[in-house]
């Protein structure tokens, strides 16, 4: 019996123009995502090369690590990001690491190129967001009442059917068929990602694996809770207006204003305020060091030369000193402000969490690496970075980062000193968050959609077994 | 009423070699003439496909003719169809009309559309009840009503334009045997208030009860046009039968 | 006849179950909306607020002229709440000094990376989507589904024409749908005076122009809804077309339009353009310091020459004579870093230049779209738009010539050492250091004050002229469609 109403309603979906039409549609707009993806992925990977190159190039011609300047390194594109762009649009991409002070990320894609951000992003979860649910809708909202309206659920329980079969059957039928179909699209449109020259390594497919599925337990969301309206409705009319207004609010408008509700609601000190309160630290260990830095002499009958190398240590001893402590102060005041960012976040996003949508976008941008740990991950790993490069420039110069303070090189003998060789510089590589941590941090977001479609499916069942059908 | 057939005046609603041939091939009417006469009941007979509908629709200048008019007082209605739609009314099978309006409301719509603006409540209410209609409805909207319920509201709307013609598409469709039997009561009213009548139906029984003139359409042509006074002893189940198998049996031979 | 025909459409609308629903609704996201914006508009107020007053406290407490350094903020502007277009993408500060060029740093997103997860709500986004949306919904079975009903039949079983017909379609759902959306419209606007945001008079005209705006996208999507009406027999395939078509119309082509202009002139990105500067300044600063270091040896000679011989092989120089080479020096330095920033500028021209090409192609692609033509018109009228940065940045520019000529000035004024070490060698007292930083604070009241950018009202006009304007033909194209498909639809 199951068997006829499964086969019956992939028969009826794969012959309906709406399915022919929505899921053309569909399709065509994932492949789109797909190559917008691809081809942002290459533009990216392009002008992170050349960034790095020039980077590299600015180092030609320097005789001495001394007389480096800055040192940048740049957050590598994440083929993943292409797809799942998450907050990797808002990070500013590029670190000065040499430097001694605070480390700032600068230059975000939208800050730099603002015309990006005019309309968005159009990428695979905003596929996934706004079109797979919309799909659901359209092909589920008839599910049930639909059939009460021809006459159809009439004809079919004048037969010996349990409604529980019946139920049962429609929803397998639906899901089998839509999510096969969506699949298909799916895969032949991540072909387009190696036609394109795009490599994945096999961890990144995994974890596109699991975006996907993501994306189709999303869609399953819909789909069960199109049929579930569907069963609480007597006529098509109004069950298609319910889940619109339902759509708009949970896809469009519950992530938004959560977010920006939720999140004003905790209170977060602005950078500005910690930055001026850094300053003012800041000065207040100038003028303690003053006195300090005016205390330095030398041996009377000192060679110039070595009198510069010990005026360089002295500072440096000093400012390493300064810095140490200045270090303290902004941990603190960072940390601070770190851990309210946590609390305002886990409050925001459980809001946001009401809707489906924001669940899949959390779970997707986690499984990508593109959430809002982006930003830290970055300044992480630029931090451990720092210190190799530190530590490189000391074996180098004898001196801390930004030590130097006046360097003036007396060339004596007329002899052209050899220049610096760019290569011996520690490689800065970023990694993602590892696999596990990645779908330890999606976890919570793919059960939340699990548990939805879970809900609606019971909801769906029961509502039939109790359904009208006259 | 036979004296109003027999004299020869200026026919009311004619059709001159109607002919419709749609863009897919189907000849829907092929070459049909007749005419109705004021104070004339004529009843188009025929299964599904026959042309009837398309009879009506030519005269409502919803489709165009291939060949031959339609004549409405003398305007053909592909020429001027607007003032050819102004001299009738309209009934069509099955109208839904405006599910969020109340019967009055509908009913003042489209008398308005149809030129009629000086109505009051009381003429929608006396119009309601002429058909039948309860009085506790007239204020309901529309999206709760019976088929019978909504097809006696087009019926008001008809007799509210006040148009020399009626034309009715299968108008006692949704009808039960009581409506049924007030509707015929309500067409020999408004012929005796002199309107041409022309009226499609499956409804053997009830063509024989009012038409003056009767015809039998099968393949898009009239294949029998009787006046009731020839029918007047035969049987009309029998002859449509006998017109039915006939053509069938020449259709198979050709 | 026509006012009877409009009359209906009214009537038919505002009867509808669907309308309560779909109205309220609406009013509420708008008023939704309009809230967050407020609430969002106050912190920020608030934070640029105290922000300034840090950044004056800072310059207060200077105790130093050279090295003198000013943060200028952007300033928020009330019309952000309607429309936040790209305030929150675009940093907040830069840093005014002699030694940094400007930068904007900072922006709400990169700072609160929460906050671009799911990216902001505003009125211009829910007009965009949630209206266009609203009168589809109302509209797509505006002839198909009267053809369904039969009503369509028994309508022109009467003597009325199809123009009348039309045009009153069009006109009735425009009167039912668009007086009701007047009520969040206004509410939402006495909304922001309740809440005690003051707007400026060019602020209500901006306002008026842009809830114009929104009522042309609305009108739009109203006309739209009939014409795919007028398209179709059945009004579930029309819905369906319709959905497709406001997908494509509101989701994807704004979208796809940018990513297809970046694909097509792509621009080189900041590191590059960074990257030449530095290159060029590298050039200028080494055949500077070469110069720089043959004047230091020929003043060296010149000293020693002058000097006693008899004072040995101990040097003592003349405070005076070092401190006038110090100045040339230092004018030598200035010329250098004028020719660097002369370039910079010749740099940052052309690749706004390009910048600004790949702009129009953009946009141009984009505005097939009524609803990007829409957006940015509504980010014009608000000053949120991509010229957002460059114009603060201009006027942040000008800013930095003044101030560094005030600083300029107030260092020869007051012939300023303070900042700079001098070590003394002697052969009496060894290697000793002088700091001269005063302790005491620097009188800066004086000081020019920033006076943040503020979006013109000619480009306000100028948008309102072209996204208006194409609004207003793709209305046009849209009733025309209807109009003509009405003319031969078939009403069986």
């Amino acid at each position: 019996m199951l068997k006829v109403i499964v086969e019956k309603e992939i028969r009826e979906i794969l012959g309906s123009v709406k399915f022919v039409i929505t899921f053309g549609a569909c399709a065509v707009l994932i492949l789109l995502s797909f190559y917008i993806g691809a081809a942002n992925h290459k533009a990216n990977v392009e002008q992170y090369n050349a960034a790095k190159a020039e980077n590299t190039r600015q180092m030609e011609g320097l005789t001495s690590w001394m007389s480096l300047e800055q040192h940048r390194i740049f957050l590598p594109p994440q083929p993943l990001a292409a797809l799942v762009t998450g907050s990797s649009n808002d990070v500013g991409r590029t670190i000065d690491v040499h430097r001694r002070s605070e480390l700032a990320a600068v230059d975000s894609k939208f800050n730099e190129d603002p015309i990006y951000a005019v309309f968005r992003f159009l990428d695979l979860t905003f596929i996934f967001q706004i079109v797979l649910s919309l799909f659901a809708i359209m092909l589920g909202y008839d599910a049930i009442c639909g059939e009460k309206e021809r006459g159809t659920l009439r004809l079919s329980f004048a037969n010996p059917v349990p409604r529980a079969t019946y139920i049962l059957g429609k929803l397998l039928g639906s899901f089998i068929t839509l999510v096969t179909a969506l699949l298909i699209a799916i895969l032949l449109s991540c072909l387009i990602l190696p036609l394109l020259g795009v490599s994945l390594t096999g961890d990144e497919w995994i974890r596109l694996a699991a975006i996907i599925g993501t994306g189709l337990l999303y869609f399953g969301v819909f789909l069960t809770l199109s049929v579930f309206v569907s069963s609480r409705t007597h006529r098509t009319s109004s069950a298609f207006l319910a889940l619109l207004v339902i759509w708009v609010v949970s896809v469009l408008i519950v992530p938004r204003s959560a977010t920006l509700l939720a999140g004003r609601a905790v209170d977060v000190p602005s950078i500005d305020e910690l930055a001026a309160q850094k300053t003012s630290f800041s000065r207040q260990l100038w003028t303690e060091y003053r006195d300090a830095m005016g205390s330095f002499s030398a041996p009377k009958d000192i060679d110039p030369h070595d009198m510069m190398t010990h005026f360089n240590k002295f500072m440096d001893s000093l400012s390493t000193e300064r810095e140490a402590k200045m270090k303290v102060f902004s941990d603190r005041l960072n940390e601070d402000r770190f851990n309210r960012q946590v609390v305002q976040q886990k409050f925001a996003f459980n809001v946001a969490r009401v809707s489906p949508a924001a669940s899949m976008n959390l779970a997707a941008a986690n499984l990508a690496g593109t959430s809002i740990g982006l930003k830290n991950r970055f300044h992480e790993t630029a931090m451990e970075y720092r210190k190799v490069f530190g530590d490189f420039i000391r074996e180098k110069t004898g001196m801390n980062l930004g030590g130097g303070m006046i360097y003036v090189e007396i060339n004596d003998d007329g002899e052209k000193p050899d220049p610096i060789d760019p290569s011996e510089l520690p490689v800065y590589t970023y990694s993602p968050k590892p696999l596990m941590a990645s779908f330890s941090a999606a976890f919570v977001d793919i059960g939340i959609l699990a548990l939805f479609n879970l809900i609606f499916f019971v909801g769906a069942f029961v509502s039939f077994i109790r359904y009208d059908v006259r | 009423m036979s004296e109003n057939i027999l004299t020869i005046e200026k026919p009311r609603l004619e059709a001159i070699n109607l002919t419709k041939r749609y863009r897919d091939g189907v000849l829907a009417l092929d070459n049909i003439s007749f005419s109705v006469q004021p104070g004339e009941i004529f009843v188009m007979l025929g299964g599904n496909g026959a042309g009837k509908t398309t009879t009506i629709n030519l005269f409502l200048n919803f489709i165009e003719p291939t060949e031959g008019e339609a004549r409405i007082d003398g305007i053909i209605t592909h020429k001027d169809p607007l003032a050819a739609k102004e001299r009738v009314s309209f009934v069509s099978e099955n109208v839904m009309l405006y599910g969020d309006f109340t019967a009055v409301q509908n009913l003042d719509y489209f008398s308005r559309i149809g030129g009629q603006s000086e109505y009051t409540k009381d003429d929608y209410r006396d119009a309601l009840l002429r058909v039948n209609l309860a009085e506790e409805a007239h204020h309901k909207k529309l999206r709760g009503f019976s088929k019978g319920m909504r097809q006696k509201c087009g019926i008001a709307i008809a007799i509210l334009k006040g148009a020399p013609a009626i034309l009715l598409d299968e108008p006692t469709s949704g009808l039960d045997p009581k409506a049924g039997h007030d509707f015929i009561h309500l067409l020999k009213s408004l012929q005796k208030e002199g309107k041409s009548i022309l009226m499609s139906t499956h409804d053997i029984f009830r063509a024989k009860a009012i038409a003056d003139t009767i015809a039998i359409m099968n393949n898009g042509r009239i294949i029998m046009l009787k006046k009731s006074s020839e029918l007047a002893g035969c049987n009309l189940e029998e002859l449509y039968m006998q017109y039915m198998t006939g053509h069938d049996g020449q259709r198979l031979a050709g | 006849m026509l006012i009877t025909l409009i009359e209906k459409e009214l009537k038919a609308i505002l009867q509808s179950p669907k309308f309560v629903a779909t109205f309220a609704v609406c009013s509420l996201l708008m008023l939704l909306s309009v809230f967050i914006g407020i609430k969002e508009f106050q912190a920020q107020q608030k934070q640029y607020d105290v922000a300034v007053s840090l950044s004056e406290q800072g310059i207060q407490e200077s105790t130093s002229w050279r090295g003198m350094s000013y943060k200028a903020y952007r300033k928020p502007d009330p019309m952000q709440i309607f429309v936040s277009g790209l305030t929150n993408d675009i940093g907040r500060w830069s840093h005014i000094s002699q030694e940094s060029s400007v930068k904007l740093r900072n922006s709400v997103y990169s700072d609160d990376p929460i906050f671009s997860v799911f990216r902001f709500i505003d009125f211009a986004f829910i007009v965009q989507v949630v209206l266009s949306l609203f009168a589809i919904l109302f509209t797509y079975d505006a002839i198909c589904g009267e053809r369904e009903n039969g009503t369509l039949k028994l309508l022109f079983s009467n003597a009325i024409k199809r123009s009348h017909y039309i045009i009153a379609k069009c006109v009735g759902s425009w009167l039912g749908l668009v007086v009701p959306i007047m009520i969040p419209i206004l509410l939402s606007v006495l909304m922001v005076i309740a809440f005690g945001i003051s707007l400026e008079g060019s602020d209500w005209l901006k306002l008026f122009g842009l809830m114009s705006m929104s009522i042309f996208l609305f009108t739009f999507f109203i006309v739209l809804g009939v014409f795919i009406s007028s398209l179709t027999r059945r009004s579930n395939i029309s819905f369906l077309f319709a959905l497709v078509i406001w997908v494509t119309f509101v989701l994807i082509i704004p979208r796809a339009g940018v990513m297809a202009a970046g694909q097509i002139l792509p621009v080189p990105r900041v590191a590059e353009i960074e990257g030449q500067r530095d290159a060029f300044a590298k050039d200028k600063w080494a055949i500077f310091n070469e110069k720089s270091m043959a004047r230091w040896d020929s003043y060296n000679q010149n000293t020693s020459e002058d000097s006693d011989s008899s004072c040995g092989s101990n040097f003592v120089f003349d405070e005076n004579e070092l401190w006038e080479h110090m100045q040339k020096e230092d004018s030598a330095r200035k010329i250098v870093e004028r020719e660097i920033e002369a370039y910079e500028t010749r740099l940052q021209e052309d690749l706004q230049q390009r910048k600004s090409g790949q702009e129009r192609l953009a946009f141009s692609l984009s505005r097939f779209s009524p609803s990007s033509a829409y957006q940015l018109a509504a980010m014009t009228l608000a000053g949120t738009d991509i010229n957002l940065k460059s114009r603060n940045i201009e006027v942040m520019n000008n800013y930095r010539t003044q101030f560094n000529n005030y600083v300029d000035n107030k260092i020869s004024e007051t012939n300023d050492l303070s900042g700079v070490f001098m070590i003394e060698i002697s052969s009496d007292d060894g290697v000793k250091m002088n700091n001269k930083r005063d302790e005491q604070t620097i009188d800066a009241s004086d000081m020019p004050k920033y006076i943040p950018a503020k979006s013109s009202m000619r480009q306000s006009i100028d948008a309102l002229i072209i996204d208006g304007g194409l609004l207003g033909l793709f209305i046009i194209l849209a009733f025309a469609g209807a109009f003509l498909r009405m003319q031969k639809y078939d009403v069986r």
